[in-house]
């Protein structure tokens, strides 16, 4: 097990034939990554990287049975993206994309409103369960199986995560980038929900930064939960000055200035043991193992 | 993106938003022109135009500009010249700008609108719902974020519709929060809907009127306005990308934008290559506390996969003369480390290599990264993990000294 990919998912790829999207589903599919077809309007008919090309995703769900799509489409294209993967009732669908207009996010979370595709990213790594699906862009040669799941808002962060697993002699259930972009689609809640729900996953890093509230709603979600997994939590940013910007609006929204420490706060009053280091993960993740051996 | 207070309430005005008479000056001349356009026996305004808030509590650094704040009440028309005099060319600070501030470059020039009652309104998103969000509140003169921490209640959030902004249940809740006469309903929609509208249209992100005031007839008048704009979205929006002030922007910051990377200053001393907001700030916390050292700025190049724009990125942050070490820091996904290699190796070849600089690569491609540096010959030196790379790189700074 693990959650939301593995093995058997038939995973489609949309924008398939372009360079980079190329070199990364080839080494998708080196990794194991069930890839059953591409989709490139206009390109219809054509094979490339071996599986056959679609001009739609649903004509390709139709031919595969695909059931997962991973989307390397430039950032203006990505609204019509998701809507044909939502309209296709694909379980899952991952956006690379950065740079995706916030209006057209505002669109794309009412058109997944009760829909039954879910949406990560935009501007995230992907998702990965080591050894069996790798959806996106992480390097791949950090993972390791393991009972160990990693979420978090920061791409870099998450490989970072990973290095920590790893260093804690652990490794990984499954890894989601949740993406950097102010509207994002899964959120830290419904993943945690998913890795509380996995049994086969033993505890969770939850990477959070500075932007929102996000962390505050995972930490409140955690703290009601009756029945727990250990999380292990950072949250990037506390270093941060007061930027340059333009009217109150921003704090107003969020009743103040949110900082870092806040987040950690709320992480730690929910019972999440929050680390001020991020290259503190392993020794915690060691202390949880080892107490329970 | 930002504009100025005078471009957004043109904006507005064409969604029905009434504004003041206002022009803009350049000259001291100018404002006298424009002040007679404007009222003919005033009072006037006449208002700094610098992107940031709490002009009017800000102050001036030169000593010619006096004592006043950048929003200066002007009652007779003589006096318009050379109150413009002092501001034009004078660097405002308020709590916004930083204690550098900035120049007036320009002033507007506005009729004085007499006004009975007013109030603060702003749309932004909240992106918990996710919604355009209009927040409404009678701050009977407190500061509005000092309203946001200690008595949040007396804010009212509604959360509008993309496609039909407010309904006229929202704007009756709207109308009863701030103690409306009913005469001021019709305005009350129409500035509310003509904010939404305004805001879709442009992909804004952030629009703020802030007073908004109601006069004795009931009518609704922006008093100020500032509008922030997705970056992201402004290539559907050419008429707003020319409005770009490249003089709020600084100069290294445009460089970096053109190639498509995110550039920040702060004011230490280490100059920091990262391909993530979070690395970066990972970064920046553990560079503080490490005594005189401190983050100089920030370069974070995202997915950039152009070896050439790489390299032009690396030299920003080269010829940036506060830095006095480079902390390079890439964990390789999209972005393939041996890029960042080769450009790091074309910028210094370039501009020269003359203060320490520390690499951590993790991720794709990255034993192709440290072959390439090694073959190069350049005095950099290898770290690996993100804390280590802070610590040789310290070390590296306190031997160079």
């Amino acid at each position: 097990m693990s959650i939301l990919v593995n093995k058997e998912s038939k995973v489609l790829v949309q924008g398939i034939t372009g360079t980079q999207a190329s070199f990364h589903v080839k080494r998708s599919m080196d990794y194991g990554t069930n890839v059953v077809a591409g989709v490139t309007p206009g390109k219809g008919g054509s094979i490339h990287l071996d599986v056959p090309v679609f001009d739609t995703v649903r004509e390709a769900v139709r031919e595969t049975g695909a059931n997962a799509s991973v989307m390397y489409v430039p950032a203006r294209f990505v609204k019509d993206a998701v809507r044909e993967a939502a309209e296709a009732e694909l379980d899952l669908c991952v956006c690379i994309a950065d740079g995706v207009p916030i209006k057209d996010m505002l669109e794309i979370k009412e058109m997944l409103r009760g829909a039954k595709t879910k949406l990560i990213g935009p501007n995230t790594p992907g998702i990965i369960t080591p050894g069996e699906a790798r959806l996106g862009i992480f390097p791949e040669n950090i993972h390791r199986p393991g009972r160990i799941g990693i979420v978090s808002r920061s791409s870099t962060l998450t490989y970072e995560a990973v290095i920590e697993t790893n260093r804690a002699g652990l490794g990984q259930s499954t890894v989601i980038g949740l993406g950097d972009d102010m509207l994002i689609g899964i959120d830290f809640v419904e993943t945690l929900e998913k890795f509380m729900n996995d049994p086969d996953t033993d505890a969770v890093v939850v990477i959070g930064q500075l932007g929102g509230t996000y962390e505050e709603v995972c930490a409140r979600y955690y703290k009601n939960l009756k029945e727990k997994k250990p999380v292990v939590g950072f949250v990037a940013g506390n270093a941060v000055p007061f930027g340059h910007k333009m009217g109150y609006a921003g704090d107003v929204i969020t009743n103040g200035h949110v900082t870092a420490q806040d987040k950690q706060d709320a992480m730690n009053d929910a019972g999440i043991i929050v680390v001020n280091k991020i290259n503190n993960i392993h020794a915690e993740l060691m202390k949880l193992f080892s107490a329970h051996d | 993106m930002n504009i100025h207070e005078y471009q957004a309430k043109k904006i507005l005005s064409q969604y029905g938003i009434v504004i003041p008479k206002g022009m803009i000056a350049y000259t001291p001349h100018e404002a006298k022109k424009a002040a007679a356009q404007v009222s003919f026996r005033g009072p006037w305004m006449l208002k700094a135009q610098i992107q940031s808030g709490a002009r009017n509590k800000g102050y001036f650094t030169d000593k010619k500009a006096g004592r006043r704040g950048g929003i200066r009440l002007v009652r007779s028309r003589r006096d318009i010249m050379p109150e413009a005099e002092k501001m034009l060319g004078s660097t405002l600070v308020t709590v916004q700008t930083g204690p550098k501030g900035k120049q007036v470059g320009r002033i507007y020039v506005e009729a004085f609108a007499k006004v009975r009652k007013t109030f603060y309104a702003s749309l932004v998103i909240d992106r918990m719902i996710p919604a355009i969000t209009l927040l409404v509140a009678d701050t009977n003169d407190e500061d509005i974020t000092t309203l946001a921490i200690l008595s949040p209640e007396n804010i009212l959030r509604v959360h509008l519709d993309l496609i039909t902004g407010a309904s006229p249940e929202q704007i009756q809740e709207v109308m009863e929060f701030l103690n409306l006469e009913p005469k001021v309903a019709k305005n009350l929609e129409t500035f509310i809907n003509g904010m939404h509208q305004a805001f879709v249209d442009y992909d804004a992100v952030m629009i703020e009127v802030n007073p908004v005031g109601v006069t004795k007839t009931g009518q609704i008048i922006a008093l100020d306005a500032k509008m922030s704009f997705d970056n992201n979205a402004l290539y559907r929006h050419k008429e707003i990308s020319v409005l770009q002030d490249e003089y709020e922007e600084e100069d290294r910051e445009l460089k970096a934008a053109k190639y498509g990377f995110q550039y920040s200053e702060f004011d230490g001393n280490i100059g920091c290559i990262v391909n993530g907001d979070g690395i970066a700030l990972t970064a920046m916390d553990l560079i503080r506390g490490r005594g005189d050292y401190g983050t100089a700025c920030f370069l974070n190049v995202k997915g950039g996969v152009d070896k050439d724009k790489i390299a032009a990125g690396i030299k920003i942050i080269m010829t940036n003369p506060r830095v006095e070490g480079i902390l390079i820091n890439i964990l390789g996904g999209f972005l393939r480390c041996n890029l960042i290699a080769d450009g790091i190796v074309a910028a210094a070849s370039e501009v020269g290599l003359n203060v320490p600089l520390v690499v951590r690569f993790e991720g794709t491609n990255k034993d192709e990264a440290k072959d390439i540096l090694e073959h190069s010959k350049l005095p950099i030196i290898i770290a690996e993990d993100m804390e280590d790379s802070v610590n040789k790189l310290i070390t590296a700074m306190e031997e160079s000294d």
